[in-house]
This record gives C-alpha cells, sequence and structure tokens, in this order.
C-alpha cells in the first residue's frame, strides 16, 4: 500500500487510500485532516507558529502554523474535503532539552498553542493529540479508516 | 567565488573538530584512534537541512545540545547512534552492563560537554571571540526528533550554514556528528572583522 512521507515544512494529500506518515516529530507538530465521508486526508509537518518572512513563508508554507493551517486546509478542500466535516489530530510539539530551557519557554510549546490557535480560526475541531512531553513521535494517518497512530521509542503505538 | 564567511567557517570548523577529537581521544584514554572526515561548511536551504538525517530518522540516538552566546551566537549538538553510545559510554565508565543507565549518560553528556567546549575554545583562541556553551542538554531519543529539536531552536529560516565533522573509531564501534549551526549574521561580521572580505 503506498505511504507517503511528510517532511518538515511539507504537506502531503491522499484519497481513499495509503498512509500519510511523518517521522521524527520532535518539537515540530504533525497535523492530520481527515474527512470521513470522501475519505480525504491531508497531513502537515509544522517546524514553527510563527512566520517572520512573508516571502520565505510562501515558498514553504507548511513550514509555520500561521500559514501552514490554511494552506493544510486548503488542500483538503481542492482534494475534496468539506469544510464542515473536517477533523484534526495532532502529535508532536515535545521539549527535549528540559535542561536548557523551561518546557514553557520551549519551541514545542508554542507550536501547540500556535497550532491550536490556527486550528481553531479554521473552524477545524481537534479530536485528538498526543503533544508535549519530552520524547519524540512519528505519526501515521490510514486514509481508508481516518486511524492515526503515534508510536515513540519504547512505547506502544497509541491510537489517537 | 565563495562566500569569506564561509571560509572562515571552514577552517575554523576543521580546527574545532580536530580540538574535539583530541578531546574524546584523551577521554578515551587514547585507546581509540579517532578518525574525522573533515568538514566542509556549506550553505544550505533549509529542505536540505532538515533531511540530512534521511534513512536514519527514527533510529536511536543520543544528542548532546549547547547553545552559544556571546560575541557570536550558534548552535552545537553532539550526536551518537544509540549502539555507538553504548560502546562510547563503556569505555568511559568501564561500566559493561549494556545499558543506557544514568550514569553512562552523565558520562556521555560530559563527553559531549567537552567535546563541544574544545571545538568552542579553538574558536575563541583564533578569533578573539568571547563564545559562551551553555549547559548541555542531553536526549535519547529518534534522530529525526532530536535535529528537528535542534533546528527549531536555532530558528532555521530559509537557509542555514552547517558546519557537520563525521568521526569514528577505526576498530570500534563508535562514530557520530559534531555540527555547528553558527549565527549567519555574528560570523558574516566576524569575517569583515577580520578582513577576509578583501580576500573575496
Amino acid at each position: 500500500m503506498k505511504e507517503v512521507f511528510v517532511n518538515m515544512g511539507q504537506i502531503r494529500v491522499l484519497r481513499q487510500e495509503g498512509t500519510l506518515v511523518t517521522v521524527g516529530l520532535g518539537s515540530c507538530i504533525g497535523v492530520a485532516l481527515y474527512d470521513r465521508y470522501t475519505k480525504v486526508g491531508a497531513m502537515a509537518h509544522i517546524f514553527l507558529g510563527r512566520s517572520r518572512n512573508p516571502a520565505e513563508a510562501s515558498k514553504l508554507p507548511g513550514k509555520y502554523a500561521d500559514t501552514g493551517i490554511p494552506a493544510l486546509v486548503d488542500a483538503a478542500l481542492k482534494a475534496g474535503a468539506q469544510k464542515n466535516r473536517l477533523e484534526a489530530k495532532i502529535a508532536g510539539g515535545a521539549h527535549l532539552f528540559p535542561n536548557i530551557s523551561a518546557p514553557e519557554s520551549g519551541v514545542g510549546h508554542q507550536n501547540i498553542a500556535a497550532v491550536r490557535e490556527q486550528l481553531a480560526k479554521a473552524r477545524v475541531p481537534i479530536t485528538g493529540h498526543a503533544t508535549s512531553g519530552n520524547h519524540g513521535r512519528k505519526m501515521r494517518l490510514a486514509i481508508d479508516s481516518g486511524q492515526v497512530t503515534v508510536t515513540a521509542i519504547g512505547q506502544q503505538p497509541m491510537e489517537i | 567565488m565563495r562566500d569569506p564567511k564561509l571560509d572562515l567557517l571552514q577552517e575554523l570548523g576543521n580546527i574545532g573538530a580536530g580540538h574535539a577529537a583530541t578531546a574524546l581521544s584523551q577521554m578515551l584514554d587514547g585507546q581509540k584512534k579517532l578518525q574525522l572526515i573533515v568538514p566542509e561548511a556549506k550553505l544550505i536551504p533549509f529542505e536540505a537541512a532538515a533531511n540530512i538525517m534521511e534513512g536514519t530518522e527514527e533510529e536511536p540516538v543520543v544528542g548532546i545540545y549547547i547553545h552559544v552566546s556571546g560575541d557570536a551566537h550558534g548552535h552545537m549538538a553532539f550526536i551518537l547512534p544509540l549502539d555507538s553510545a553504548m560502546a562510547a559510554a563503556e569505555l568511559l565508565t568501564l561500566d559493561s552492563t549494556g545499558e543506557l543507565n544514568e550514569m553512562a549518560l552523565s558520562a556521555l553528556q560530559e563527553m559531549g560537554n567537552i567535546m563541544i567546549t574544545s571545538y568552542l575554545n579553538a574558536l575563541s583562541s583564533m578569533t578573539d571571540l568571547t563564545l559562551t556553551p551553555s549547559v548541555p542538554g542531553v536526549a535519547v531519543d529518534m534522530a529525526g526528533a532530536v535535529w528537528q529539536s535542534i533546528l527549531a531552536g536555532a530558528q532555521v529560516a530559509e537557509q542555514v550554514t552547517l558546519i557537520k565533522t563525521d568521526f569514528y573509531t577505526d576498530d570500534d564501534p563508535v562514530g557520530g556528528h559534531i555540527l555547528f549551526l553558527p549565527d549567519e549574521d555574528d560570523f558574516e561580521r566576524i569575517a569583515r572583522i577580520l578582513g577576509l572580505g578583501a580576500l573575496g
């Protein structure tokens, strides 16, 4: 079955079947959007919350939450999803080096807040999450079922 | 024409990595001969920097991370694959329980700290800059997550200068990468102060 990897800053969409996968989520956030009716799934791997340079962000909108979430929603709609059926699941936003800075001032924490803010703005409900903590994650979205699985080293895969 | 800043960083990288390798070799009691793959200072796009762990993103690693402040800012990391970290910890602590316990982790953190500060000291004495390392952060996690968190800590925008040194021992599975992400503007300024701009 088709597996599509979503690298940092990318946005990818699949319909009907296959799996969207993003690996190496540390402070980054994996965002999975899904429309159960049309079986359209879209995934982003968000690096930071806010873009500072519009020209840069327009080349890789998926890198930042403020440009990435609207672009992700657009991509899902273009592939046939319907706005009011979209739901979001998010994973990541960890703080891997807790002795360097407090978690509240870390990038992971800021990323979670920015992604939540942008999803609220886009009126897409968050129906599952595996965020914060101090370990990295991998996220998979199975397109035929909408099932989102999060894995971490030394832990059982978890459905969110 | 090559950017004088990159030439400077290349030179600093070579010398810094040499000092780091000597420090590591001493810590390992001279038992292991270290080989270095000489770094190339490169200005690379974000997407390329994001993918330098490609193929090993899910492999467990030990990452030691320090940020640098003072006259110039930057981010430094020392990343070892887990089996390599275990082998190094065993040599450092003479404990062969084969697990990455607290003592092993603290020995690795200290090893990373010494390597990074040796690298920085070499840079400081060559340029007369004050470069102050933070306390070292240590994480045991997927390579991709460790590297990604370091890039995010550095708030990398469109492109980044990366100086990556790979090292390994001849006979033993101790190896890893030393990564240096210098702040663009700071080193641009330093290259100018050192008069390197005129060489272009």
